[in-house]
């Protein structure tokens, strides 16, 4: 190549450095822009800050929360272990209802590519587009109040996510096994037990336990609405003006979540 | 007498379109009962996808695949899967599931006599499990019995591969590249192994080997493929330097 043609080529080079490089300063031109905006409008425009006060008055709110009513303690052990059943029997129940959804939703185990997977595929968007709460608050309304409008809650919540990793995860298998089984004279289902499951089986199981993790956290709030559990507890502290209660709430809920932490740690060593 | 009789047998991907490729063009040819054949080839001359025809892994678009005297590609799926149990198969890449125990691996043989149930649950007859500990003591596995399949050497793979054909009481064994992945020391002793299980068991053999030594060693039968045709069929003697030249000149270019 000619020293010409080379300094022509290095020239184009920077030419589209530079071009990359002015793309990405209005990208974060406009990012920028946004937030400021944003916070004008939500921050400036719609906090009250007469009713803020001084410094001092908002560290004295904070300060009322600084304690522990240990006569609640007693009255905590039935709501956590009940928090803590919901999730465990919710993220069952959504691993059970997960199936169908994800026969139909994984191109290639789907019955039909053209209903069955857009269904299996709109259903796990479904169940993850709507908030725990708002599912919380329909199956209150269905089943009434307690602990079964909060498992359901939990169910539907978690289908999606499950659904939706574990349907990726049979998409993405390797086919060979599963040219094998059907060289043996497997049929479809024995394809599915042999092919597809023990490939794909860390996966759903490590993914079942960190949504369990996640509903133990989502269990806690469920109360709020009335789907049973520590929510419920923590809602009346709050509406008793009972700051140290409230605090005392919130730490049973840390340590419930402390412990499922560790426990989905060791399931989840265990299983893979 | 011919075990498996192959006439013009033609492969198409892509479809029809102009984007499509011929594989195989018209290709025939037959093995007998105590045939070892070997079918040799550059890359790309169809040879995988000539075995998969077969047992109909791969769909031919024309031609007769006649397998102790019924044609497979005229077959239901029942009868395909019915007959699909006794066409042994050996891979490249061992085709193993490797989250499952070397057990379960080769008992996974017998999938295609088992009832679907009991497959499910993993439930099978003890009379498979004994034959299953026999057939991996004949191959040299019988200490890695439990172990996952992933937890062994490529060889000791390709063995289990073997021993899960084997389980199937196969009429006819089709084997794909079985030394592709494996090292030229490990190869011949698989090779061989191979050549010793198809005597003891009576099963012809139909083998794709890119490696000629190796084919001309073991097999008592040359296939020679060329872009989807075949340009040499004869005994191992048969094969001369030329006709070598010839079917693997495409590579040269």
């Amino acid at each position: 190549m000619s020293a010409a043609a080379m300094a022509l080529q290095v020239e184009a080079v920077r030419r589209s450095r530079k071009q990359r490089w002015r793309r990405s300063l209005g990208f974060y031109g406009l990012i920028a822009a946004l937030a400021l905006v944003s916070a004008y409008t939500v921050l400036v425009v719609d906090t009250d800050w007469a009713r803020l006060g001084s410094l001092g008055a908002v560290l004295k709110s904070v300060g009322r929360f600084l304690a522990i009513d240990w006569s609640l303690i007693p009255h905590l052990v039935e709501p956590v272990l009940e928090t803590f059943m919901m999730a465990c029997i919710g993220t069952l129940v959504g691993a059970i209802l997960c199936i169908p959804v994800i026969w139909m939703g994984a191109l290639n185990i789907t019955p039909s590519r053209w209903i069955a997977y857009p269904l299996g595929r709109f259903l796990m968007t479904f169940s993850r587009s709507i908030h725990e709460i708002v599912w919380a608050l329909i199956f209150v309304s269905a089943v009434g109040l307690g602990s079964l409008a909060g498992i359901l809650a939990l169910a539907m919540r978690s289908i999606g996510f499950i659904a939706k990793i574990t349907a990726e995860a049979i998409e993405n298998v390797d086919p060979k096994p599963i040219e094998a089984i059907r060289a043996v004279g497997g049929n479809g289902l024995q394809v599915l037990r042999y092919g597809i499951m023990p490939q794909v089986l860390p996966v759903v199981l490590g993914t079942i336990i960190f949504e369990w993790d996640i509903n133990i956290r989502r269990s806690a709030i469920m109360g709020l609405v009335g789907a049973g559990g520590l929510g419920l507890t923590f809602h009346r502290q709050m509406v008793m003006f009972n700051y140290p209660g409230v605090t005392t709430v919130i730490l049973s809920i840390l340590l419930l979540i402390v412990v499922g932490e560790v426990a989905s740690h060791y399931v989840r060593k265990a299983v893979t | 007498m011919a075990i498996l009789d192959v006439t013009d047998l033609s492969v198409r991907f892509g479809g029809t379109g102009a984007n499509g490729r011929e594989v195989l063009r018209g290709v025939s040819f037959s093995v007998d009962a105590e045939d070892f054949c070997a079918i040799i080839g550059p890359s790309g001359a169809g040879k995988s996808t000539l075995i998969r025809c077969v047992n109909r892994l791969v769909e031919p678009r024309a031609g007769r695949i006649v397998l102790h005297g019924e044609d497979v590609t005229a077959m239901s799926t029942r009868r395909l899967r019915q007959t699909r149990r006794h066409i042994g198969m050996i891979f490249q890449e061992f085709n193993l599931v490797n989250r499952m125990s070397v057990m379960d691996n080769v008992l996974s043989g017998r999938l295609g006599y088992v009832g679907t149930l009991r497959s499910v649950f993993k439930l099978f007859p003890s009379a498979d499990i004994a034959r299953a500990l026999e057939v991996l003591d004949r191959v040299g596995l019988s200490d890695h019995v439990d172990k996952r399949a992933d937890q062994l050497s490529g060889g000791q793979r390709q063995r289990v591969g073997i021993a899960r054909a084997l389980m199937q009481d196969p009429k006819l064994l089709l084997v794909d590249e079985p030394t592709s992945s494996l090292d030229p020391k490990i190869s011949r002793e698989v090779m061989g192994l191979i050549r010793e299980i198809a005597r003891e068991f009576d099963v012809p053999v139909l083998c794709n080997i890119h490696d000629v030594q190796l084919a001309t060693e073991f097999a008592t039968k040359i296939i020679g493929l060329q872009d989807g045709l075949k340009i040499f069929d004869g005994p191992v003697a048969a094969l001369d330097r030329k006709t070598l030249d010839e079917i693997y000149s495409m590579e040269v270019l």
